[in-house]
Parts: structure tokens; C-alpha cells; sequence
């Protein structure tokens, strides 16, 4: 059913938890209805279908009755009430349209346009503005006001509308606000920000930042959805296009593995914004900056238009015949001479689902090749796949709705808001509304701080031995379930640290605060264990998810509710679909049946065992496609030289990247927007998302690309798009998961921590806040918020080395050394330092090596 | 029939003058018609023709791209393309209008909140190439021709935040 703004009706009650609710009967506008005590009038006449205008009102926030446009008329109360406050009663009885209500809201309204500047040609948010659709319908047309308007002018420099910078994205005009405050109300109550203000009172309000500061909050995007008028507006739209010019197409986002649903306006020309598209099984209506800003890459001016072909040592435009034809030729030879085990292929993270399928028939079909992978940003890749532990964390079936029921969260090495946005949103809903308890294990600080109950800091490399510990306090204190003593004891043999005192020495937290844990997550009903990105980019991640395995029989959670949750758009998509060198048994035999034919058999190397080959020449031809190791794999150095060394290198990539550079062949990408298709996110489901707009002339989809090297390779994969797409949908459908084993246990062994007496500080790379990946660097949006790299240094660090903000540092490991700004973080404090690697202008991966992680020494530059 | 004497005189003599009466009494009478190309004929008061672009007073131009006479415009003939000038202001970067879709029906001029289009006396729009026919701001943003005796009353002529 449809609500106002065209959003699903969602009634705000507590049943939203699965409790049950009572029930009260109420009359409105002569019809009888029934909902959850607890139930607004609102809600209630929306649920009827009965529009009640409002401008404070949001399904999502709490109400407050600030705009008082929504009055009804309660039998019994002496005057009108505000529907969005009042409660529903047994028995009350309400009129929505009676001549009383409609002057009173017509009284309303002409209090609001008392001070409301009437610039509508000029406002981005004419055409969905909510004053302007209510006073249209209720014909406001003629002022009474006889004195002039009150204008707030913050900027002198502009004199025509008053218009503030208040944030890197958004403008704020005073003028046209009607003070509903759900700007405020968003960031206070959903992002948990309290950078945006209401000052002065009465007439007098302003809506500003906190003094000296930005709206520049990870979620501020929405408040310029929400805004009912066009008080606050923003960059990315500012006099583009008139919404109702603009075509609208439902997307996804294409950058981290949440999912969240997004509406792509645009026309033949350009993609001009993306907005939200509410699902309140994923995002709930509240999308993060990376998806609001994050598709400007596609309408970069820096795209590759035509393929690139090197010769003499230079890459030289060529046509795409030209180019597939070399392709076929090369692939063909080295196929003929050394065998289809010489080839190989990875993929991007964020490209489609049926990409990822038809890459993976091409290779392992076609070319007879298991070199297969789309795992590009993570070290220890060890053989050719996971262990069963991780593997069966990492495909749990978890929902993200269902946080909301959890009695305690354990997120453990995630930066969430930097992973997760959705989830992370989601979790501060489970803590705000349903009290969940919320419990943090980090190598640094994070944003989630002010939710948790406790945070724990483990000191950098120590994952395996928090977890063990974590086991240690459990087997202890008798708080496992399911197993007996001997089993337990057993257990604790499989565990190194061999106590708990030597794992919490090791980790650096103390042992209360562990037990503590221990006790809590035991004695939940339903709790969760999410890891993320920290815990997938360790250097030991699969000793770290046995743990989690382990941890996970111990207390008895539930299959769901331990996951390691993936990283990027489609990662979950390409791992259904058998993007990797070994595959599960059932999908075998699913893919056996789709091509009626058998495997190879040859072992398949993943990412790191592709590069090592290709560095003993073992591999000659690599086909990449929509992805950029050269700056996102760890040791920098290695990847260059496994890259050069190879006989022949295709890359396809909508950009010229560091990896395309050492391409025989780089062949223009199309974009997400470019084409239609489907992600598979973080829970496992699968969401199709529309083609917006044409790629230009000269660019072709993954899809195009790989039928017509098939083609011209003289192999063909005889699927047309639609078949694809059913194809893939079967596949990802009948994907199974092997399920976790109760009474399996693996070892937990803390790996040695090596010993970096020159290099004292821990370095940790990853996406900057703002970034995603190695595209965002082209969305100027973006750029605004995070425009160059930096080192992040936290203020303690920073005193006793005598840097200052700005100041230049140098930073050298034993694989590279860099020169970047510093900045002091606001959460760091030990002896961590943080560089992000989306910026194609530093090659931050080669000072991370692949066994150890980054350690680093730092210097303060002199000032020469 | 046979044609008598009287036929004769009757289609010669009397009804030749009658008909050259009327000729004649038209050669002394001021002609209903103009020498087109040389003169040319007043248009009436609410005659539309060519759009004109309009300015305010201190010369900046009225129109900021709202989009609604492209919104009104029943032919589709209108496409612009806002941006943002260097006060922050907008304003339109690209106005065409394509005088061959054009009806000239005048919508608008009437949906203009800015009183910045409006559609004057103008009607010489021959051109050798459809090219021609698109006008762009420079074509329409011109003074028209009857400037001290304006189309069309504007009734705001300052700028609606003049300091």
C-alpha cells in the first residue's frame, strides 16, 4: 500500500519487535478501524487511506507536532489536535475534513508563507516541495501581510537568495524554512550526529552547524531529502534539472555490500542525482553519502572512450575489432601452447551478478580454466580457497532486519559506519528503540562508540587472540550451552594463548571486560556476532574465524546470527554464481547441470596464487576486468612486478588506472548505470537494478565484452541477455550453504606477532569515509568532503612527535615509503595510523606487505 | 438563342461602364493592402509573434530557468539549461526555442513567474536552414524594437532582493 510521498505506509509501533500488540477500534471520518495501541491518529487514517497533510511528520522519526498542519477534529477535545501526536484511543471519533479543520490548516499554511520568500523559480526543491503542494490545494492566493518579510542573510557576498554553505554538499536557506526540524531530528536521532542546530527561538530560528563546524556527517545527504521546502538543498542538484524533466530509474547502490535501494534521476544526457528508495528490509529510507554522490563517476569526463592497444611500449587508441581480435589471437596461443591453466581472470567486486556468471562460464567452460577470482583487496588468500570456518561464517543467512530483534550485538573489527552504513543504521535503531546492547571489539576507536556498552581496543594483529581469550572466559565461567565438560576442556586445549590472563595481556584488554562479555553474550537470547572489514583484512583472518566458529557452538547462536559480513556490492552475488578457484559441491553439480558438461579439474589459484604465478610465469594471460589491484592489493611492489611480468594483460575498466597502465589491451567498461542487472548483498538477496542511461558510442558492458571475445575465440556461449539473467537468478536461487556443524570445534592459534623494532606504529589501510574503492576519487561530490589523501594520526601520537596538522610527514616501511599531510583523528589514540587508499595519486599498498600487514616508522618532514 | 442587337448593346455599352465604374471608384481610394516588404502593418495590441527575452532595469536578465515555460509549452519547443553564476544565483546558461515546433500560443509568456519572456510583434521568421530556426538567448535576448512603447506591461521592474 502507498502512503504520502509515495512511500509505503509503515505504522510506527512496537510490534515492529514481534511482540504482540492490544488492540484499539477508532472512527474516522465515519469508517471504523482497528490498529496497535500505541498507533497514531496519523497512522491510522493512513493505513485508511486518508491523506492528512504534514510537513514534521516522517514515518521513520519520532513525531513531535512542530508544523501543526496535520489538525483533525477530535469529538470531545475542545479544540483541533495534531495527528501525528495524538494517540489512538477505543472509541475516539474523528473528522479529517470538516470546514473547522480545513480553515484551520488554511491558517496554518498562511502563518507559513508569512515569512516564506516565494522564490520557487529559483528553488531546487519546486516541483516536490510539500508547502507548495499543500497551498496549492488549499488556495492560499492572497497575502494579508503588510509588512516586509524577514530575511536572514548569513553571507554578505550574495545578494540575491540568501543562500549558507553550511557543509561540503549543502546549502541552506533560512528563508524558505518552515521550522518542521526534521533535519535535526534525523541526525540526533537515526545518524546519531549532533553537528546540525536550531538556534534563536520563535521567528527567530536559524538552523545552522554547531559553531565552527560542517554538516559533513556520513548521512547528511539525507536531510536534504527530507526537508519539506527548499531550506536545505545541495550541490550535487543545485540548477541542474527541473525534477519533473528528470526520468527516474530504480538502481542500487554500487559501491559497499549493503544494498541500499536507490532512485537514479536522469535524462538522455547525464545522470543528475540519486536519491532513496525506501526498503525497510534493507536501508529503511536513509541512504549514506557514498550512495547519494557515489554514481557521479559514470558522467565523469575522464572515462575511456575507445580500447587501447600497446604498441611499442605505448598505449595507442585502436578500434574494438582491432582489439577483440588481438584478444582472441593471444588467448588463443597461449591457450594452444601452454595450456588453458596458463590463463586467468579476475573481476571487480561491484560489477553485475550476470557479469560475474558469464565470466565465470567463459572461463571455466570455455577456456577450461578454475584461475578464477573477484577477491582483490584482501591479503592472505590462503590455498586456493577459505577454510570451511570462514567460508561458512561468510555465507550465514542473515537479514538485516532482523538486528532489530537482537538482545545483544557483538560487532567485532568494524568500522561500521565505514562498511556497513545500512546496518550501522540499523543498529542504532535495534539500541534507540529496543534497547539492544551493543559491544565492540576494534583494532582503533570507531564511530559506534556512542552506542556501545563497552569498547574494546585490541592492540593491532591480536584478533585471534581476543577471540581465544573470549573462549577461555567462556569455558571458564561455564557459560557454554550445548556441550559437556570434557568437550569444553578439550576445546580449551585447541586454544592458543593457553589462559585467558596471557590472551588479555596479549590483546591489551582486561580480563573483567572479557568475562563480561563472555557473560552477556551467553546470557542473551538473541545475540549477534557481526565481523567486518577489520577482521577481514587481518593478516591471520582465517585463524580469527575459526574462533568465531568455535565461539558461535559455544554459546549456541543461531546460524544467522554469526556472520562475516562481505565487502562490496556483489561479492556475495560472484560467490553464489562460483567466482572462485574451488567451488562447493552443490554448486558443482548445479553448474554441471546448466553447461551438460564436466568441470576442469585443475585446482585454480586464487588472487594472491594468480599473482605469484604470474610472477614464476606460470600464468601468461590475465584478463581483469573492472577492478584495479595494482592500487587496492596489498604490496604494491609485488602486484607491479607480477603485473609486468605477465606475457599478456587485458583490463577492462571504466577508468585509466594504475592497473590498466600495464594492460596490452584496456578496453573501455560500461558502468552500472549503464546497463541493467543485479546485485546479491550482504544478506544474499538478489535485487535487479535498471539501466538509466546509454554508455557512450565507444563503450561496451562486461557482458558485450565477454560474448564477443568468445565469439571471435570462436566459443560460444549461445546466452542472450534474457537467458543470463535466468540463468544467473537459477544459480544464485539454488545456491546452498553448508551448514554450521554444532559439534565441530577447530584450533584457535594466535599467530607470532613479528617482531617491527624500526617500525613502531601499526598502519591500517582501508576506505577513506567518504570513498569507496577506486572510482569515487572521480565524483566531485565526493571530493568536496575528502579531496586529497592523508594520514591519520591520532593527537597523543601526534604531541609526542611533534606534528601539527598539516604538517607533512613522512612514512616509511620496509616496501615503500610515502610523503602525506597528517590529520588528527578524533578517535584514534595508540599507536595506529590510518591512510586511505582510494586515491589513485599515492600508492599506499606498497607500504603494506602481505604476510604482516602495514608497520610503519613516521618522521615530521622538514619544513623545506 | 440568338444574340439580338439589344443583347449587344446591353453587355457592351451599358454593363461595360457599370464594371469599370466599380475599377475606377477603387483607383481614388486609399488601398486596403500594404507595399509589404516596405511598409508594414500595425499588429494588433495582442498580437503574438516573436519571443523576446526581457532585462530588468539595471540590465541583468530577468529570467532564471524555472523551467515552467518549457512546463507550459503545449509543442515541447522550449530546452534550457540552468547553472549557477558567480553570486549564486541562477540563471539560464542555454534558452532555445525552435521556431518551427513553436504555435505561438503564448503559454509562456503567461506561466513566466519572472516576467522575463514574452512574445512581441514580430513575425519575419524566414530562413534558408532549419538550423536557423532554433533561437537561442542572443537571438531573443535583444532590444526589441518598440522599447519605449513596451508589449506588455511589467509590473516589477527591480530585482526581487535588490539591496
Amino acid at each position: 500500500m502507498q502512503g504520502r510521498n509515495g512511500l509505503p505506509v509503515c505504522v510506527k509501533n512496537m510490534s515492529d519487535n514481534g511482540k504482540e500488540k492490544e488492540q484499539v477500534t477508532l472512527t474516522i471520518d465515519g469508517k471504523e478501524i482497528s490498529v496497535d495501541k500505541g498507533t497514531t491518529v496519523l497512522d491510522a487514517a493512513t493505513l485508511m487511506g486518508i491523506h492528512i497533510p504534514t510537513f514534521c511528520w516522517h514515518p521513520k522519526l519520532d513525531s513531535i507536532g512542530a508544523c501543526r498542519m496535520c489538525l483533525v477534529d477530535v469529538e470531545k477535545f475542545p479544540k483541533p489536535a495534531v495527528a501525528c501526536a495524538t494517540e489512538a484511543m477505543p472509541g475516539m471519533i474523528v473528522r479529517t475534513d470538516t470546514d473547522e479543520i480545513v480553515k484551520a490548516r488554511r491558517g496554518v499554511l498562511e502563518f507559513m508563507l508569512l515569512n516564506h520568500p516565494l522564490d520557487c523559480p529559483t528553488c531546487d526543491k519546486g516541483g516536490e516541495c510539500d508547502l507548495q503542494d499543500n497551498v496549492f490545494h488549499y488556495g492560499i492566493d492572497k497575502s494579508r501581510q503588510a509588512f516586509t518579510r524577514r530575511r536572514v542573510i548569513d553571507d554578505q557576498t550574495t545578494d540575491a537568495f540568501d543562500d549558507k554553505r553550511i557543509g561540503p554538499e549543502i546549502i541552506r536557506n533560512m528563508n524558505r524554512c518552515v521550522t518542521c526540524y526534521k533535519c535535526i531530528r534525523f541526525n540526533k536521532e537515526i545518524a546519531g550526529e549532533y553537528d546540525l542546530g536550531a538556534y534563536e527561538r520563535g521567528n527567530h530560528t536559524v538552523i545552522d552547524a554547531a559553531p565552527g563546524e560542517q554538516i559533513d556527517n556520513f548521512y547528511s545527504g539525507n536531510v536534504v531529502e527530507i526537508c519539506p521546502v527548499g531550506a536545505l538543498t545541495n550541490t550535487d542538484w543545485r540548477y541542474k534539472i527541473r525534477n519533473w524533466k528528470a526520468k527516474q530509474t530504480l538502481s542500487l547502490c554500487s559501491h559497499d555490500a549493503d544494498g541500499q535501494n536507490i532512485m537514479l534521476w536522469h535524462d538522455q544526457r547525464q545522470l543528475w542525482r540519486a536519491t532513496s528508495r525506501r526498503n525497510d528490509d534493507i536501508d529503511d529510507g536513509w541512504i549514506c553519502n557514498i550512495a547519494r554522490y557515489g554514481y557521479q563517476y559514470i558522467n565523469s569526463p575522464d572515462r575511456l572512450k575507445t580500447p587501447l592497444i600497446k604498441k611499442e611500449g605505448k598505449q595507442v587508441p585502436a578500434s574494438w575489432d582491432e582489439a577483440i581480435s588481438l584478444i582472441s589471437k593471444r588467448f588463443k596461443e597461449i591457450k594452444d601452447s601452454k595450456g588453458s591453466v596458463c590463463l586467468a581472470g579476475l573481476i571487480g567486486g561491484n560489477q553485475s551478478v550476470e557479469t560475474a556468471y558469464l565470466f565465470n562460464k567463459f572461463f571455466r567452460n570455455k577456456l577450461h580454466t578454475n584461475n578464477l577470482d573477484y577477491r582483490l583487496e584482501y591479503i592472505d588468500l590462503k590455498g586456493s580457497d577459505e577454510t570451511e570456518a570462514y567460508n561458512c561464517l561468510y555465507r550465514a543467512p542473515f537479514t538485516i532486519a532482523d538486528l532489530e530483534q537482537a538482545d545483544v550485538v557483538f560487532v567485532f573489527g568494524s568500522n561500521f559506519i565505514k562498511d556497513h552504513p545500512a546496518i550501522n543504521l540499523r543498529l542504532r535503531k535495534a539500541y534507540r528503540k529496543f534497547g539492544t546492547k551493543v559491544y565492540t571489539a576494534n583494532p582503533v576507536e570507531t564511530k559506534s562508540a556512542d552506542i556501545s556498552l563497552d569498547e574494546m581496543i585490541y592492540s593491532p594483529d591480536t584478533e585471534t587472540a581476543f577471540i581465544a581469550g573470549l573462549i577461555h572466559a567462556i569455558i571458564d565461567n561455564k557459560y557454554y550451552k550445548n556441550i559437556d565438560e570434557t568437550k569444553a576442556a578439550e576445546v580449551k586445549t585447541m586454544l592458543a594463548p593457553a589462559t585467558l590472563d596471557e590472551a588479555a595481556r596479549l590483546c591489551g584488554i582486561e580480563q573483567e571486560r572479557i568475562v563480561n562479555l563472555a557473560k552477556v553474550l551467553s546470557e542473551a537470547n538473541n545475540p549477534y556476532i557481526l565481523a567486518g572489514d577489520y577482521f577481514v583484512a587481518s593478516a591471520k583472518r582465517h585463524r580469527t574465524a575459526n574462533g568465531m566458529y568455535d565461539l558461535a557452538n559455544l554459546l549456541g547462536i543461531k546460524d544467522s546470527n554469526a556472520i562475516i559480513l562481505a565487502s562490496q556490492a556483489n561479492s556475495m552475488g560472484a560467490d553464489r554464481v562460483g567466482v572462485r578457484p574451488r567451488l562447493t559441491e552443490n554448486l558443482k553439480k548445479t553448474l554441471i547441470d546448466k553447461w551438460g558438461e564436466e568441470l576442469p579439474e585443475s585446482p585454480g589459484s586464487n588472487t594472491s596464487q594468480i599473482l605469484n604465478n604470474s610472477l614464476d610465469e606460470e600464468i601468461d594471460g590475465l584478463f581483469i576486468l573492472g577492478a584495479n589491484p595494482a592500487m587496492r592489493y596489498p604490496d604494491g611492489p609485488f602486484v607491479n612486478s607480477a603485473l609486468d611480468k605477465l606475457d599478456f594483460l587485458v583490463v577492462a575498466d571504466l577508468f585509466e588506472t594504475a592497473t590498466s597502465a600495464k594492460a596490452d589491451v584496456v578496453l573501455p567498461l560500461a558502468g552500472w548505470a549503464e546497463q541493467s542487472g543485479a546485485y546479491v548483498n550482504v544478506e544474499g538477496r538478489y535485487q535487479k537494478f535498471e539501466k538509466a542511461q546509454d554508455a557512450d558510442k565507444g563503450i561496451k558492458s562486461g557482458i558485450e565484452i565477454i560474448h564477443s571475445i568468445a565469439r571471435a575465440m570462436d566459443l560460444s556461449l549461445n546466452l542472450d541477455n534474457a537467458a543470463l539473467m535466468h540463468e544467473t537468478k537459477d544459480i544464485v536461487d539454488a545456491f546452498e550453504r553448508e551448514a554450521r556443524d554444532e559439534a565441530k570445534f577447530f584450533e584457535v592459534k594466535q599467530a607470532q606477532i613479528p617482531e617491527h623494532d624500526n617500525y613502531p606504529y601499526r598502519l591500517l589501510v582501508g576506505n577513506d569515509i567518504h570513498h569507496f574503492g577506486y572510482v569515487t576519487e572521480h565524483c566531485p561530490s565526493l571530493m568536496r568532503f575528502t579531496p586529497e589523501p592523508y594520514l591519520e594520526i591520532s593527537p597523543n601520537l601526534a604531541e609526542k612527535l611533534g606534528i601539527d596538522e598539516e604538517t607533512l610527514v613522512r612514512i616509511e616501511s620496509t616496501t615503500g615509503k610515502l610523503v602525506l599531510k597528517a590529520r588528527f583523528s578524533e578517535y584514534f589514540e595508540g599507536d595506529v595510523l590510518f591512510i586511505p587508499n582510494n586515491f589513485s595519486a599515492t600508492e599506499v599498498t606498497g607500504l603494506v606487505s602481505r604476510e604482516g600487514g602495514g608497520w610503519v616508522k613516521i618522521e615530521k618532514l622538514d619544513d623545506k | 438563342m440568338l444574340k439580338t442587337f439589344w443583347d449587344i448593346i446591353k453587355t457592351t455599352v451599358i454593363a461595360l461602364p457599370i464594371g469599370l465604374y466599380t475599377t475606377f471608384k477603387h483607383v481614388f481610394k486609399k488601398p486596403v493592402t500594404k507595399k509589404y516588404p516596405k511598409a508594414k502593418s500595425e499588429m494588433m495590441p495582442r498580437y503574438r509573434g516573436l519571443h523576446y527575452l526581457e532585462r530588468y532595469d539595471d540590465g541583468t536578465e530577468r529570467c532564471v530557468c524555472c523551467g515552467l515555460c518549457a512546463a507550459a509549452c503545449p509543442a515541447d519547443a522550449i530546452y534550457m539549461e540552468p547553472d549557477e553564476n558567480e553570486k549564486g544565483e541562477r540563471f539560464a546558461k542555454v534558452y532555445e526555442i525552435n521556431m518551427i515546433r513553436c504555435i505561438f500560443c503564448g503559454f509562456c509568456e503567461e506561466a513566466c513567474p519572472e516576467e522575463a519572456i514574452f512574445l512581441g510583434h514580430e513575425f519575419e521568421l524566414a530562413n534558408d536552414n532549419r538550423d536557423g530556426f532554433i533561437y537561442s538567448k542572443d537571438d531573443m535576448l535583444v532590444e526589441h524594437p518598440r522599447k519605449d512603447r513596451p508589449y506588455k506591461t511589467i509590473y516589477r521592474r527591480t530585482r526581487r532582493h535588490s539591496m
